[in-house]
C-alpha cells in the first residue's frame, strides 16, 4: 500500500544522505566540473584573431625632425632622406590622449618628436611619450624644405569602418568592431587621430586619416557611426605617404 | 529541541556545494586563460584584458543559465533539490564573477582617458537609435546593478526583514538581468563576433531555460486545474486515499480557490497544512516529517503537525487545515484556520494501520 520504491529525502543539514540523492549529486558534480572545463576550451577557442597591428620601437630613444601640422590632426611632415621618401606621420599621445595641445604651439614649425609607433599594414602612428618628446626643434635655423603639397586623389565613396588610429594601430587587439566602439570614441574624443579602414585599397592604402570636408577634424557626427560597416562619400587627399579622406557625405546621400 | 532543526550557517553539504562551485570557477578560468591562448594563436594575440573581460563575461552568463535552471530542474525532477539548498551561493558567486568582468572592462576600455571611468561608461557612446553600435555596455550595467542587490539582499536577514512576499518579488528581477544580458551579449559580442559557441551559450541557454520553466510551469497549472473533488459535505474536498500516504509523507490537494493543501501522515496521524513554505514559498507536500517535524524539501524548515509553527526560537508559520477519514478517504475544509491554531493530528483507526508500519525517515 506504501507508494513503491519511495525516493530519499534530503536537505542540506542532514547529516545522513540517502543514496539515490548522492548517486545523482555526485554525477551532477561530475557533469557540471566537466561542463564548465569543456564550455571554457569552447568559448576560448572561438575567437578570430585581431590581425597583425603591434606596437613597434623603431626610434630607439632617437628622435625625427620634420614640420608640425596640426589640421585635421597633428601630422609630422619628415622630409626624405636618402633612399626614404618623404613621410607624413600621425602622432597621438599615451592612454587615449591626442597631443593636439602640444602640438599646436608648433604648428607650421620644425618639431622634434621621439616615441614608439603602432603599425598595421599601412597605417602607422608615432605614440608620442611624456615632456621632451614633443618640442620645438634645436635649432630651429635648420632650414627644413618646405613639405610637399597635397595633392588631391578626385572623390570616392568607401565602404569601411571608421575606428581611433592607435587601437586599429595595434594598440589594443581586438581595436575595432563593435565591442570596441565605445573605447574608440573615447579615444578619438580624446585627441587620437580617427582613420577609416577600407575594404578595398586606394592607391595600395586601406587606412586614411579623417578629416571634415573642409580638411577640420572628423565632424562629431560621425562618433554615431564607429565600429560599423558604413559606406562614406568625400575627396581623397595625399600628403607623402599618407592618404586623407575628406569626408562629406553618407552614401544615401546626407550630409556629415 | 531538536539538534536538526536550526539550517545552521555552515554545513558540510554547505561547504561541499562552494567547493565544488569554486572548483568549477577556478577549472574555467584557467583553462580559458592558461590553455586557451596555448590551443589557439587566434587567441593569444588577443591581448590580455580582452582575454579577462571574455573569460569572466561568458562565465557570468555561463552561471547565469545555470542558476536560473535549477528552480525548475528540482519542479521537474526532486532529486535537483539539493541543487537548490544553497542557491544563493551560487548567484552571489555569478554577481561576483560578472562584476569583476566588469572590471576588467572598465579597467581597459574605459580606462587611460581624460573623461572618467564611469562618465566614460555612460556618455562615450550614444548611438542609441542604431541596432548595429547601440551602447550594449548599459545592459551589462542595470543588470550588474539588479546581481549586486540580489547578492546583498540574498541572506535570510533580508527576507525576514523585507517580509518573503516582497523578497520574492525582488528576486524575480533576475529574470531581468537575464533578459538584460542577452541583449547585452547579442548587442555586443554576437554582433560583433558572430561567434558560435557565444551565440550558443546565450541563444541556446535562453531557450533551454524557456524549455524548462514551460515544462515546470505545465506541470503546475495541471496540478491546480486537476482541483480535489468535492466531498458530499460543502466545503469540505477529496485529498486522497490513506493508502496513497506513506508514513512521514504527504499527499496534496487543491481547494476550489487553488490554495494547494498538504495532508502529512505521521505515526499513526493526519495534519493538513498550506503547501507553501513560509520561507520560499517551498512545496512543504513535497517534504517529509523528520523527528517528528514537517520539514520543507527546500531548505529545510521545520514545522509542528499539530499547530504549523516552527519550535522556538523561530516564528515562521503555515497554515492548518482541519481534516478528516471518511472511510479510508482522506478529506479536508478548505476553509484555512486562523495561523497558529492548534488542531491534534487525526488518529488513523487501528483496521487501517499497516501491519508494520513504516519507520519514521531519519536525518
Ligand atoms: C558594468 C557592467 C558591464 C559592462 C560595462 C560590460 C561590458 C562589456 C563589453 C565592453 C563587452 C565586450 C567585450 C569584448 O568582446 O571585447 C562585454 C562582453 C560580454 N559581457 Fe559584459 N559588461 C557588463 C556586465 C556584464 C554582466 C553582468 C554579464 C553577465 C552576467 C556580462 C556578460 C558578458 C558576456 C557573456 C560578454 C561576451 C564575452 C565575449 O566577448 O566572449 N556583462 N561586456
Ligand atoms: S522554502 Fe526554504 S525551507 Fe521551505
Amino acid at each position: 500500500m506504501l507508494k513503491p520504491a519511495e525516493r530519499g529525502f534530503f536537505v542540506g543539514y542532514f547529516k545522513k544522505v540517502p543514496t539515490d540523492v548522492r548517486a545523482l549529486m555526485i554525477g551532477f558534480i561530475v557533469f557540471f566540473v566537466a561542463g564548465m572545463a569543456s564550455a571554457s576550451v569552447l568559448l576560448s577557442l572561438n575567437t578570430d584573431s585581431p590581425g597583425a597591428g603591434s606596437y613597434a620601437d623603431e626610434l630607439h630613444g632617437e628622435h625625427l625632425i620634420g614640420t608640425m601640422e596640426t589640421s585635421p590632426y597633428p601630422v609630422l611632415r619628415v622630409p626624405a632622406t636618402g633612399s626614404r621618401p618623404a613621410r607624413a606621420i600621425m602622432l597621438a599621445g599615451s592612454g587615449k590622449f591626442g597631443v593636439d595641445d602640444r602640438a599646436l604651439p608648433l604648428a607650421g614649425k620644425a618639431a622634434q618628436v621621439g616615441g614608439v609607433f603602432v603599425k598595421r599594414g599601412d597605417l602607422e602612428m608615432l605614440l608620442i611619450g611624456g615632456g621632451d618628446d614633443l618640442k620645438a626643434a634645436e635649432p630651429q635655423a635648420v632650414a627644413l624644405p618646405n613639405p610637399s603639397p597635397s595633392e588631391s586623389l578626385g572623390r570616392w565613396r568607401l565602404t569601411g569602418e571608421i575606428c581611433d588610429g592607435k587601437c586599429g594601430g595595434g594598440a589594443m587587439k581586438p581595436g575595432t568592431g563593435l565591442a570596441h566602439k565605445a573605447c574608440a570614441n573615447l579615444c578619438i574624443n580624446g585627441g587620437v587621430p580617427p582613420v577609416f579602414v577600407s575594404t578595398a585599397p586606394v592607391e595600395g592604402h586601406i587606412f586614411f586619416l579623417l578629416s571634415s570636408a573642409n580638411g577640420g577634424p572628423m565632424p562629431a557626427r560621425l562618433l554615431d557611426k564607429t565600429g560599423a560597416p558604413i559606406v562614406l562619400e568625400g575627396t581623397i587627399e595625399r600628403r607623402d605617404d599618407l592618404l586623407i579622406f575628406k569626408v562629406d557625405g553618407f552614401a544615401d546621400g546626407a550630409g556629415a | 529541541m531538536s539538534v536538526s532543526y536550526k539550517p545552521v550557517i555552515w554545513n558540510r553539504s554547505k561547504m561541499i556545494y562552494d567547493g565544488v562551485l569554486l572548483a568549477g570557477i577556478a577549472i574555467y578560468i584557467l583553462i580559458f586563460l592558461k590553455v586557451g591562448p596555448v590551443l589557439s594563436p587566434a587567441l593569444r594575440d588577443v591581448d590580455l584584458p580582452t582575454q579577462r573581460m571574455r573569460a569572466f563575461g561568458s562565465l557570468a552568463l555561463l552561471m547565469l543559465t545555470i542558476v536560473l535552471a535549477i528552480g525548475p530542474l528540482a519542479r521537474i525532477d526532486t532529486r535537483f533539490i539539493p541543487l537548490l539548498y544553497n542557491r544563493r551561493h551560487f548567484g552571489v558567486m555569478t554577481a561576483i564573477v560578472a562584476a569583476t568582468h566588469a572590471y576588467y572592462v572598465l579597467g581597459w576600455y574605459f580606462s587611460y582617458s581624460p573623461t572618467p571611468q564611469l562618465t566614460a561608461l555612460f556618455t562615450s557612446n550614444t548611438s542609441f537609435t542604431s541596432v548595429a553600435g547601440f551602447p550594449f555596455e548599459l545592459f551589462g550595467v542595470f543588470a550588474l546593478i539588479i546581481l549586486a542587490v540580489l547578492a546583498v539582499t540574498s541572506h535570510d536577514f533580508w527576507l525576514s526583514f523585507l517580509t518573503p512576499p516582497l523578497w520574492k518579488a525582488i528576486h524575480m528581477s533576475v529574470y531581468l538581468a537575464y533578459a538584460s544580458i542577452i541583449l547585452h551579449v547579442a548587442l555586443g559580442a554576437l554582433l560583433d563576433r558572430r561567434d558560435l559557441a557565444l551565440g550558443f551559450l546565450s541563444l541556446g541557454g535562453l531557450t533551454l531555460l524557456c524549455v524548462l520553466h514551460l515544462m515546470a510551469g505545465r506541470r503546475e497549472t495541471a496540478s491546480d486545474h486537476a482541483a480535489s473533488a468535492k466531498a458530499p459535505e460543502e466545503p469540505w474536498i477529496v485529498v486522497g486515499d490513506l493508502s496513497e500516504i506513506a508514513e512521514g509523507r504527504a499527499i496534496i490537494g487543491a481547494s476550489p480557490g487553488g490554495e494547494r493543501i498538504a495532508v502529512f501522515r505521521s505515526k499513526g496521524g493526519l495534519s493538513a497544512v498550506s503547501n507553501v513554505c513560509s520561507h520560499q514559498n517551498g512545496p512543504i507536500g513535497e517534504g517529509k516529517v523528520v523527528l517528528g517535524f514537517i520539514t520543507c524539501p527546500w531548505h529545510g524548515y521545520q514545522y509542528r503537525p499539530e499547530d504549523g509553527c516552527s519550535p522556538p526560537p523561530f516564528r515562521e508559520r503555515i497554515r492548518k487545515y482541519r481534516v478528516r477519514l471518511q472511510g479510508s478517504t482522506v478529506v479536508v475544509d478548505p476553509q484555512p484556520l486562523p495561523l497558529g491554531t492548534k488542531l491534534d493530528p487525526v488518529a488513523i483507526p487501528a483496521e487501517l494501520l499497516p501491519p508494520t508500519p513504516k519507520k519514521e525517515g531519519t536525518a
